[in-house]
């Protein structure tokens, strides 16, 4: 499990997968894989990576090294393991940079959520229609240009109508993070995508 | 002093009177003219017009012809898909990991995609604003236009998974620039900015910059300034505290920098070079003209000693800002304390 837990971290994706192969044909759980491996590399790439030391492409090829091996656990993308709850993130319509978008959903996938991906230039009623569909804990939405913010203050109104008040709203991307969480009517306003992955380990704890 | 002179005397570091200051309004002088934002990066005459009154309205030093970031790539066949209020986007990138590149060839700035637009904008402002007005072109930087090309998440893994073919293609668009950025300086310009958003170590790690871009931009810089550009304007947004000691080698006379960099750290970095910057881009959307102006104020103190400084935003200035915030930015440099 060290090596494999190496070769994620170092994001050697061909290594990552023959690794865990190996480990799955030698009788060690699909979850236990995800669990004790990637969510360790995860949480040691999360202690690495400060404000200040934030490498993406470090994150990104980690990420990489995750998705195929999720991908080779689960044939059919349905981790029967995500059981810290399912997050809904998009990039909302007239925002086409979904980079910050994906790196958020390799590091939740990674550290055990389900995450529904509404992609890139998502309208605001699909983000609601996903979100009434999948019951998840919260919504992630990153944004690199101003003018997506007229849509991020209307999402928890929108919730609201829907009886969806429950689900959390994070807001991230380099757009976002310049305003608060007052201004954007939003829950958290998250740094990095670790930075929004502690508010929803938090968010988690507390309702658990 | 006119603008023009006073910017030449603030990139020499010498003392001006009165310091600066240029507003980065780029779609925004289409929203103050009631203009769509679809007509502005389309037309090169209207946006020339929009710069115009915008720059009457506010006083400010400079004016730009710059559409969006998607000019280049569009003119060497990516998709957009246009909105009405907002920048246009690329929908289908030109090359995928998978496809033969050798048969890419720069495009014609006077016949490709909107090329011709930009130019004709920059004729019309130059012939407007003679020497008096700094008239600003815009090329984004090789990182930025492979990233345009590819797609920026193709590009990251291509810089580990194949590095020499992505130099090639770096240098491919480093040559694409070139030929685009000496147009801009023939048709008016005086100089092109360089817009480099991907080079920012939000995007790449600092090493990537030096051994893969800081090469490039210092190529493309040289090629301009044998054409006659006034000086090497770089803007990368977002944390560039790492590599902001790396840009007096890439050639660099006009370092942006963002709200997210000290003005210690960028002047500490780059003693001996003019700084633009660094008020945040969405306080002249979500701020005051009061908070805009002790913002200014700080800067302007900070800088009074060393020079070499232009007051501006740190990125671009929102599409949505109120007027009010720019003009108290502007009126900063104006006024003593």
């Amino acid at each position: 499990m060290k090596a494999f837990i190496s070769a994620v971290l170092e994001g050697d994706c061909d290594k990552s997968v023959h690794d865990a192969k190996e480990l799955s044909e030698s009788g060690v759980s699909s979850e236990n894989i995800v669990v004790n491996g990637l969510e360790a590399a995860m949480s040691a790439l999360d202690a690495k990576c400060t404000l200040e030391e934030f490498n993406l492409l470090e994150i990104m090829l980690a990420g990489r090294a995750v998705m195929a091996v999720m991908k080779l656990l689960y044939p059919s993308g349905v981790a029967t393991n995500a059981s810290k709850g399912t997050i809904v993130i998009a990039t909302l319509e007239g925002d086409v940079h979904d980079l910050g978008k994906n790196i958020l959903k390799m590091v939740l996938i990674g550290k055990g959520y389900r995450v529904i991906d509404c992609g890139k230039d998502c309208p605001l009623q699909k983000l609601i229609e996903t979100t009434a569909n999948e019951n998840p804990i919260a919504i992630g939405i990153s944004g690199l240009i101003t003018p997506v913010i007229v849509q991020v203050k209307q999402v928890k109104g929108l919730l609201a109508e829907h009886k969806l008040n429950q689900v959390k709203v994070v807001a991230g991307g380099a757009a976002l993070k310049q305003s608060s969480p007052e201004k954007l009517n939003v829950d958290f306003v998250a740094e990095s995508a670790f930075d929004c992955l502690h508010y929803l380990e938090k968010v988690t704890e507390a309702t658990l | 002093m006119n603008s023009l002179e006073k910017i030449a005397a603030t990139i020499k570091m010498q003392h001006v009177e009165c310091v600066p200051v240029i507003a980065q309004v780029f779609g925004h002088a289409a929203t103050l003219t009631g203009i769509s934002i679809n007509q502005y990066v389309r037309n090169g005459e209207i946006l020339a017009r929009c710069q115009l009154n915008a720059q009457r309205k506010y006083g400010y030093d400079a004016v730009f012809s710059v559409m969006d970031t998607s000019v280049e790539t569009e003119a060497l066949g990516s998709i957009l898909h246009y909105y009405q209020n907002m920048y246009p986007v690329v929908v289908t990138h030109v090359l995928s990991p998978g496809s033969d590149w050798n048969d890419l060839a720069a495009p014609d700035p006077q016949k490709a995609g909107r090329m011709p637009e930009m130019l004709k904008a920059l004729g019309i402002l130059r012939k407007e604003l003679g020497d008096q007005t700094l008239v600003v072109g815009c090329v984004v930087g090789p990182f930025t236009l492979v990233g345009q090309l590819l797609g920026l998440e193709n590009t990251l893994y291509l810089a580990i998974d194949d590095p020499e073919r992505l130099e090639r293609l770096l240098d491919f668009a480093t040559e694409v620039l070139i030929s685009f950025g000496r147009a801009q300086l023939k048709a008016g310009a005086h100089l092109p900015i360089v817009f480099d958003p991907a080079a920012s170590p939000a995007v790449i790690p600092p090493a990537l910059f030096r051994e893969f871009e800081m090469p490039r931009l210092r190529r493309l810089f040289q090629a301009l300034e044998s054409r006659g550009s006034a000086a090497n304007w770089l803007h990368i947004a977002g944390p560039t505290a790492s590599i902001l000691p790396y840009y007096r080698d890439a050639g660099v006379d006009i370092a942006n920098f963002d709200y997210c960099v000290s003005m210690n750290d960028a002047s500490n970095m780059l003693p001996t070079i003019c700084l633009d910057g660094n008020i945040k881009s969405l306080s002249f959307v979500e701020g005051t003209p009061a908070e805009i102006r002790k913002e200014s104020k700080k800067l302007l103190r900070f800088f009074r000693e060393r020079g070499g400084f232009i007051l501006s935003s740190g990125c671009e200035i929102p599409l949505e800002s109120r007027p009010e915030n720019i003009a108290a930015m502007v009126e900063a440099v104006q006024t003593k304390e």
